[in-house]
């Protein structure tokens, strides 16, 4: 029993390759302590990670983000009542991940006393970099530097009693620097981007309960969302950015913003469900009512010639949204199984915008925005599945959705105005059928197909007329598994101006094998095929091109292995190694000539990259409780094209694992 | 003859007898036999999840301990074990499986889709992820840790979670059902054609994705339409990329100008989704960085076309 476990253990922590520490599994067999009623289990790891980087820092930042100190890496805490009877808890789980300045810290816990209530957290801090326009005209986004922090409280009265009752918090903060973009007055009216300080807040207060009537369970809930957005921005003359050139105005001398965006989502769930007999049925109805108020105040100042520009906007936005889901699934004998899916969808935003701008050479300027976008889908699934004997089954499906979408552009200027409604449907139908084989117990096989048509697509881009191909294998026996999926999408859409055709083909195969309890490899390889060709329409010197294509080809290989060895029950070694490569379209070098545009689409054709992870570590059991652990890992990133975008980081880190 | 028939007469009733003694035995027993040959399950039993039952002492014996699972163990114990005379899950079918799990676990909203959901109907039962007796997860007896768990058999997703800019779900900071529900969701109503399966819904009725990424949310005044009606993936891939943030292209004005081409009869009016003024020169570096300028891409209150 014990080996059997051991192999579980051994297996799985070699799976997936995650980032080099913390360490997987404890430093020994905790028994734990008994401290009256209770019995403790805990272990922590503690050490230090350190990281050297050479090459574009900013690109490491935006992808890997490990840093230096001293990190509490992993811990875990567990207490468990003996008989079920605690005083005031049966069971508190408490673990945590990366704390003292990970970039991706996490704390988990749960306290619940059985019968009485349950209760549990989560709290996340994620740092958040993109380097944005410091890639240097690589891929032209705008800069983000932010600090993402989450928090989850859920309370259950009564867990385990037919009627519960649920109160809840969540919370997530946004804070940082990130770009964002000014008008300032001048003759062409150009924008220009600088530095703004995000401060985005989100609240959601939630209270609900659960009862059971008729048989049937009843389950209802309302919340409160609220959300603040607060960023602003202070810009001198000297600090408008440079990286994009234009027209300045004129002597300007300072610039004011401030962007207060207030609002509130309150919403209501109910449910309904039932799994009795041979029919199981399944309701859901869900409104919320989003409402935003919001002010853009923007004052610029310019010393020569000297002029004010005053610009503010405000309105508010409403979003109210009603859904609802009707599930009824049908199992007449143990073979068979008829499902059908309904669901209703129906969304009205609409929001007035106010601009008023007084400038002092220009005078006032007030124009009045209205929008209504109105979206409303119905949706309808029927599945069938059929198990013929335990060696075969099969599946059939049909889909329908139909989607209406309403709008109304309008605006008001000098006292005139210009309204802009419009109406489109469309339908999509599509069909599945599949099968399922299990020759031999250890083997199974799924291959479906689907094929499907939507009369009238929203963008371009999305899908017309598509079918998709699916296969899955596994064989899985006690210490060896193997499993491979191929997946094949085809979506061709042809108007008069684009013809966009898309097609992606991913074939994987993992596996893993524990031919010794001391001994496990555990390796994987999946290659994902993508070529599309969209039609485009551009300007260049203010003339427009239209009929060309954009075409984008991936060919992305990625592999994985790891292997882990015991020595003597004693010393633990693993290593493993990944690498995801886009090896574009075999072009040795980018097209040359970025400088016009047919060039420039040209050039990003293809992009190929390749990103590297070998790592290594070692972990030596010093007694039943305490355990030494170090490791390194390397990454590699390199795009072909753009080497200035390149970096090669040295991680690595060594700690101590305690557990009791 | 007659003989011949009598000892056969005999012989069945005696063999019948002892088959109604047999099932009359298969009855239920004190949990604390159990024990005897299992310790290591016993003794480290308080700290599951199923110990409440165990602990309530009101539970009837076909709803709690060891044989509210694995039921009556009578015959177990009289035939010295034996998995053909108790309830083993290795033997169960997925089905039988799920009809013993759900005697308790459907009285849960979050698993109230599960037998029509896509695990379920290719033929997965709850032990394919669920250990009771030796899990690797403190929460839901998951018997590996979740992500690796998942990834065993979605192995294009693995693959996804190894690009260079992806979720942080291999460093542990969300993890698969932050987005899913493993037992079967309601459909998206977001979406069409009933797609993508499993995905729960954040708040009450949208995209998981805002469940963190709330500042897209909005309402806005001036939506980006795109977003609305087809969804984040229309720009992005969820899992993960070779392009940063997660874009489907390496280069945002590609992204971008597929869509606003002005071609067909795409749009709300039906006339093209329309292209970007004759100003922009895309010879120039500076328009060729679409989000530089329109930095309010997911919505904006102050400008229709996403300035600030």
């Amino acid at each position: 029993m014990r080996i059997a476990a051991l192999l579980f253990v051994i297996a799985s922590t070699v799976f997936a390759q995650v980032p080099v520490a913390p360490s997987p599994g404890l430093a020994g067999e905790p028994l734990g302590t008994n401290v009256q009623n209770y019995n403790i289990v805990d272990s922590f790891e503690t050490g230090y990670r350190f990281s050297t980087v050479g090459g574009s820092f900013e690109q490491y930042r935006s992808s890997v983000n490990f840093g230096d100190g001293i990190r509490l890496l992993g811990s875990s805490l567990m207490v468990n009542s003996k008989n079920g009877h605690g005083r005031l808890f049966d069971q508190f789980t408490l673990s945590t991940q990366g704390l003292g300045n990970d970039p991706y810290e996490s704390a988990v816990m749960r306290v619940e006393k059985n019968r009485l209530y349950r209760y549990d957290m989560s709290w996340r801090r994620n740092d958040y970099f993109n380097p944005g326009l410091v890639t240097g005209g690589g891929d032209g986004q705008h800069l983000l530097d932010t600090q993402n922090r989450m928090q989850d409280h859920n309370l259950t009265l009564f867990p385990q009693s037919n009627l519960k009752v649920f109160a809840g918090f969540s919370t997530s903060s946004q804070t940082g620097p990130g770009y964002s973009s000014i008008q300032l007055f001048g003759a062409t009216g150009n924008t220009f981007p600088l530095f703004s300080n995000v401060h985005r807040v989100w609240r959601e207060y939630r209270l609900g309960n659960e009862f059971r009537v008729f048989g049937i369970r009843v389950n209802w809930m309302h919340g409160w969302e609220d959300f603040k957005d607060d960023t602003g921005a202070t810009l001198a003359a000297a600090g408008v950015p440079v990286a994009m050139p234009g027209p300045l105005p004129a002597g300007l001398s300072s610039f004011q913003a401030s962007d207060p965006n207030h609002g509130t989502n309150p919403y209501w769930r109910a449910a309904i469900f039932a799994d009795r007999g041979l029919f199981h049925l399944n309701g859901r109805f869900t409104y919320s009512g989003g409402r935003n108020a919001f002010v853009v105040d923007e004052r610029s100042q310019a010393s020569s010639p000297a002029r004010v520009q005053n610009v503010i906007t405000s309105g508010n936005g409403d979003r109210p949204v009603a859904t609802g889901n009707l599930n009824l699934s049908f199992t007449p004998t143990s073979k068979l199984t008829v499902a059908n899916s309904t669901s209703v969808y129906n969304i009205r935003t609409l929001g007035n915008s106010y601009f008023a701008e007084f400038d002092s050479q220009t005078q006032a300027t007030t124009v009045l925005f209205y929008r209504y976008l109105g979206i409303r889908t119905v949706a309808n699934d029927t599945n069938l599945n059929y198990q013929v004997s335990h060696l075969w089954g099969f599946m059939g499906a049909y889909h329908y959705s139909e989607r209406l979408i309403t709008s109304q552009q309008q605006f008001t200027f000098a006292g005139a105005t210009s309204s802009n409604p419009a109406e489109q449907s469309n339908q999509l139908r599509s069909g599945e059928a599949g099968v399922r084989l299990t020759p031999w117990k250890p083997l199974s096989v799924l291959l479906s197909a689907e094929i499907g048509t939507n009369s009238h697509p929203f963008t371009p881009i999305a899908g017309g007329d598509y079918h998709t191909l699916t296969g899955r294998v596994q064989y899985r026996a006690k210490t060896f598994r193997l499993a491979a999926a191929v997946k094949a999408d085809y979506n061709a859409n042809s108007v008069s101006l684009t013809s966009y055709a898309a097609q992606s083909r991913t074939y994987s195969v993992n596996g893993n094998w524990t031919p010794l309890s001391r001994f496990t490899i555990d390796a994987g390889f999946s290659r994902a095929h993508t070529y599309t060709i969209g039609g485009i329409a551009y300007f260049l010197d203010q003339q427009l091109f239209q009929g060309q294509s954009s075409i984008y080809l991936s060919n992305i290989n990625s592999i994985y292995a790891g292997v882990r060895y015991t020595i003597r029950s004693r010393i633990d070694l693993y290593l493993g190694y990944t690498r995801v490569q886009d090896l574009g379209d075999g072009r040795a070098a980018a097209n040359a000539g970025v400088g016009s545009a047919p060039a420039l689409f040209q050039a990003v054709q293809t992009f190929p990259v390749a990103f590297q992870s070998p790592m290594a570590r070692l972990s030596v059991k010093v007694n039943d409780k305490l355990r030494w652990n170090a490791g390194y890992q390397y990454y590699g990133y390199q795009q072909d094209f753009t080497s200035l975008l390149g970096y090669r980081a040295n991680t690595g880190y060594t700690s101590l694992s305690f557990s009791f | 003859m007659f003989r011949a028939f009598r000892s056969g007469l005999l012989l069945a009733m005696m063999c019948g007898s002892a088959c109604i003694a047999q099932a009359q035995a298969n009855h239920f027993v004190s949990n604390d036999l159990c024990k005897t040959c299992h310790p290591a399950v016993w003794n480290s039993f308080y700290k599951n999840p199923h110990f409440k039952s165990v602990a309530s002492g009101k539970e009837p014996p076909e709803s709690t301990g060891c044989q509210g699972c694995h039921g009556p163990a009578g015959n177990h114990i009289n035939n010295g074990g034996g998995k053909e005379t108790i309830r083993a899950f290795s033997v169960l079918s997925a089905e039988q499986v799920l009809d013993t799990c759900l005697r308790c676990h459907s009285q849960t909203l979050s698993r109230a889709n599960i037998r029509s959901s896509q695990h379920t109907l290719n033929g997965m039962a709850c032990t394919s992820c669920h250990s009771i007796h030796r899990s690797q997860s403190t929460r839901a007896l998951l018997r590996k840790p979740q992500t690796a768990l998942c990834e065993e058999c979605h192995t294009d997703v693995r693959a996804q979670f190894a690009m260079p800019f992806k979720h942080r779900v291999e460093e542990g900071v969300i993890s698969c059902t932050d987005c899913h529900n493993p037992h079967g969701s309601f459909a998206p109503t977001w979406a069409m054609a009933s797609r993508p399966r499993h995905v729960d819904q954040a708040m009450a009725n949208e995209e998981p994705c805002l469940n963190c990424h709330a500042d897209k949310r909005g309402p806005f005044v001036f939506e980006h339409l795109g977003v609305r009606v087809d969804g984040c993936e229309t720009c992005h891939a969820p899992h993960g990329s070779p392009n940063s943030r997660l874009l489907l292209r390496p280069v945002v004005f590609t992204l971008c100008l597929e869509c606003h081409n002005g071609g067909g009869d795409f749009g709300r009016q039906g006339n093209g989704i329309p292209t970007q003024s004759s100003a922009h020169n895309m010879a120039d570096p500076r328009y060729q960085n679409c989000t530089a300028c329109h930095v309010r891409i997911h919505g904006s209150n102050a400008d229709s076309n996403l300035l600030r």
